[in-house]
């Protein structure tokens, strides 16, 4: 009997539940009615509308994805977006003068923004995990401003020293902080993923990069470079066929790794990140092609630029369902159980902020 | 009456609902619920294509519906209106005349609106920020494209003398500064630095010879400096390569824009009218005729054909009407 009801439960416990396929329901036409309005009320309010734009755009695609039949939901208010798009406008004026203008006061300046970032990124993803919910609960992120400040200051001085030596391993730390500190209601998540498996990941990366660059030596960018500064040593003026050819493998080289090294890697970072990933028991598999990611990628570009930007909601649509159906999650139990948290109130600022200075940590 | 699921907001469990409406009040009733309350009560998410929607109580529950159709029957039957944001969004007509409206409304701030708004800018920034710009880029041209001038000291200090006695349109003097400066690659040329700061090359000065016109040329680039167009210029050009950043989203060359913005100042005709005006009543308030800024611009027009280079007058568009137009004030500066 013992042994009977001991296999049974071991069976119970192992038995997987049915995984659960993220799926994501927008289409491009339907989204495009939404684009083009948000663009012309923010023209005509000269960028004040963006705020409730922004909105919009994601509750389009937070509540277009869904998960055991329930659809995801995003909760923040314009007006805090404004706001914090205004202090994001005046960081990025001062930032820009500032470099631009070498006074006693630019050092001044980027000290302070070099202070105040940490606290704000920590911010963003306060605000943003915060105003994301499933089924009536939210997300919450609850790291402290001082892991903050270690993770972003002292690793990206780090970082900095050993001339990117560390990068990968800044990365896992970034990672860690984050999904290390972020809740589902009450039930914690946990990052799992090592630096060492990062590491493969950027030195793949490197080898690529190293090739590529031999590639673009060989295609004739050198020669031409090479015309080109002769012409001005020799005081004349240069040959602008031989410029344009330069330029034209210059952007070519560019946009092509664009289309081609900058997928693969993020599929296979982010497949490494989610793999890694677990909220409380429930794991998450991810499987994202770098393949079809890069097919994506080049017909979204060649598209937008053909049709001058028109496609732009098309191309959204496309790479939003993609990277949402590449995602599973492998319920460890029943989905029904996940319990809330007490309401908080989160500002913003640090999630604009950090738009604003182009700093991707949407991973 | 149609299915939706009700969530208590506490945890993810998921109720299946039926919702009704019974004259001003939503019925809510499902397996351990059943409830009504006032319509006026629940507020309804806008309509986002075919995302499911929420109806949403005031204790923090809601119904997440799926069936939207259903839904719209339902709520065509209470007070509920669609929002006007959401009526454009699903208007075809509107749709296209956002696309039409958008495309017109940038092409009108870029032709007039920036402009506009970059001359006010340069009039209120601060000197100060026009004085380091121009210093910063002085710093960068030097050595690179500019090489010292080879004009024979005596000739530059003669028309430095001449510069800085003659009377601006205003009374007062010139405060701008005069450079004399070489460059193989731009030729024959003078261009004005946001601060004010003349530079002129030795080949514009080869090309026109006799000092009058050096002088018309330089009450020409003196109206730039008290225009501040070249403080304009770089804002406008900052504006642009700020809108490109943010529609393409590459922030990389924003700061290298400065110094090449300056060099290949293409300024506006209506920005060069501007400063030919002013160097016109410059220098007929010094005894000159207008006509010399004429003659210089027909000199510099004879020394550029045939040549490759882009100098003075590439950046200074339609020079037979700018000639006419101040041969025709030299006319009446002779007559008066």
């Amino acid at each position: 009997m013992d042994n009977v009801s001991e296999s049974e439960s071991r069976s119970h416990a192992s038995s997987p539940r049915a995984p659960e396929q993220l799926h994501f329901t927008g289409n491009g036409a339907e989204y495009f009615g939404i684009w083009i309005v948000n663009l012309l009320l923010t023209i005509v309010t000269l960028g004040i509308y963006s705020a409730w734009a922004k909105v919009r755009r994601l509750q389009y695609f937070y509540r277009h994805t869904e998960m055991a039949g329930s659809s995801f939901d995003f909760h923040g208010s314009p007006s805090r977006i404004l706001v914090g798009r205004v202090i994001a406008l005046a960081m990025l004026i001062a930032y820009n003068y500032s470099v631009r203008l070498r006074s006693p006061l630019t050092i001044v300046i980027l000290v302070a923004i070099a202070v105040v970032m940490p606290w704000l990124l920590r911010n963003s993803f306060r605000f943003r995990l915060y105003n994301t919910s499933w089924r009536g609960t939210r997300f919450h992120f609850r790291g402290t401003v001082a892991r903050a400040y270690r993770v972003f200051l002292l690793n990206g001085f780090l970082t900095l020293i050993t001339l990117y030596v560390m990068a990968p391993f800044m990365h896992q730390r970034l990672k860690a902080y984050q999904h290390d500190n972020s809740w589902f209601g009450r039930t914690q998540c946990s990052f799992h993923a090592r630096a060492g498996q990062f590491y493969v990941i950027y030195l793949l990366l490197l080898v690529t990069l190293v090739v590529f660059a031999i590639v673009i030596g060989f295609s004739g960018i050198g020669g031409a470079f090479a015309a080109l500064s002769q012409a001005q040593r020799q005081g004349g003026h240069p040959n602008p066929l031989a410029a344009f050819r330069a330029l034209a493998i210059l952007y070519g080289a560019l946009i092509l790794m664009g289309i081609s090294i900058g997928p693969v890697f993020h599929a296979l970072i982010t497949n490494l990140i989610w793999n890694n990933t677990r909220v409380g028991e429930h794991r998450i598999e991810c499987n994202m092609s770098p393949r079809v990611l890069i097919w994506i990628t080049a017909s979204n570009f060649v598209l937008v630029v053909l049709t001058l930007g028109l496609f732009i909601p098309w191309a959204m649509v496309r790479l939003a369902r993609f990277q949402m159906e590449s995602v599973r999650l492998l319920p460890a139990g029943d989905l029904q159980e996940f319990v809330a948290a007490e309401p908080e109130t989160i500002g913003a600022v640090g999630e604009e902020a950090a738009t604003a200075f182009d700093f991707d940590i949407s991973l | 009456m149609f299915q939706a699921n009700y969530f208590d907001g506490r945890s993810t469990r998921v109720r299946v609902v039926n919702l009704s409406v019974a004259g001003d009040d939503l019925i809510i009733a499902g397996e351990d619920i059943d409830f009504r309350i006032p319509f006026t009560d629940v507020m309804v998410d806008e309509r986002l294509g075919r995302a499911p929607r929420r109806l949403r109580l005031k204790d923090g529950t809601f119904c997440e519906v799926r069936d939207l159709d259903a839904l719209d029957t339902l709520l065509s039957s209470t007070a509920h209106r669609d929002g006007w944001v959401d009526r454009m969004q699903r208007h075809l007509q509107f749709v296209l005349f956002s696309i039409v409206a958008c495309v017109a409304l940038v092409v009108m701030a870029y032709k007039w609106g920036l402009p506009w708004a970059a001359a006010k800018g340069a009039h209120t920034l601060p000197p100060a920020i026009g004085r380091t710009l121009s210093v910063q880029t002085l710093k960068l041209l030097d050595g690179k494209i500019l090489v010292p001038s080879g004009i024979p000291e005596e000739r530059r200090q003669a028309l430095s003398a001449k510069f800085h006695a003659l009377r601006l349109p205003d009374g007062g003097t010139p405060h701008s500064e005069l450079l004399f400066r070489s460059s193989p690659q731009l030729g024959a040329n003078a261009f004005t630095l946001p601060d004010g700061t003349i530079i002129v090359l030795d080949d514009l000065l080869t090309a026109i010879g006799d000092d009058p016109q050096a002088l018309a040329v330089f009450a020409h680039e003196l109206g730039h400096a008290h225009g501040r167009h070249g403080l304009q210029l770089l804002l406008q050009s900052s504006a642009v390569a700020a809108f490109w950043t943010l529609y393409i989203g590459d922030i990389s060359n924003l700061l290298a824009a400065a110094p090449a913005a300056i060099v290949q100042a293409r300024y506006s005709q209506d920005l060069e009218r501007q400063a030919d005006d002013y160097g016109a009543a410059l220098l007929m308030q010094n005894g000159m005729s207008p006509a010399l800024l004429a003659d210089a611009l027909e000199r510099l027009a004879e020394s550029h054909s045939g040549s490759s280079k882009g100098g003075y007058l590439s950046s200074h568009p339609s020079t037979d009407d700018r000639m006419r137009r101040l041969r025709q004030l030299g006319v009446s500066f002779k007559n008066k």
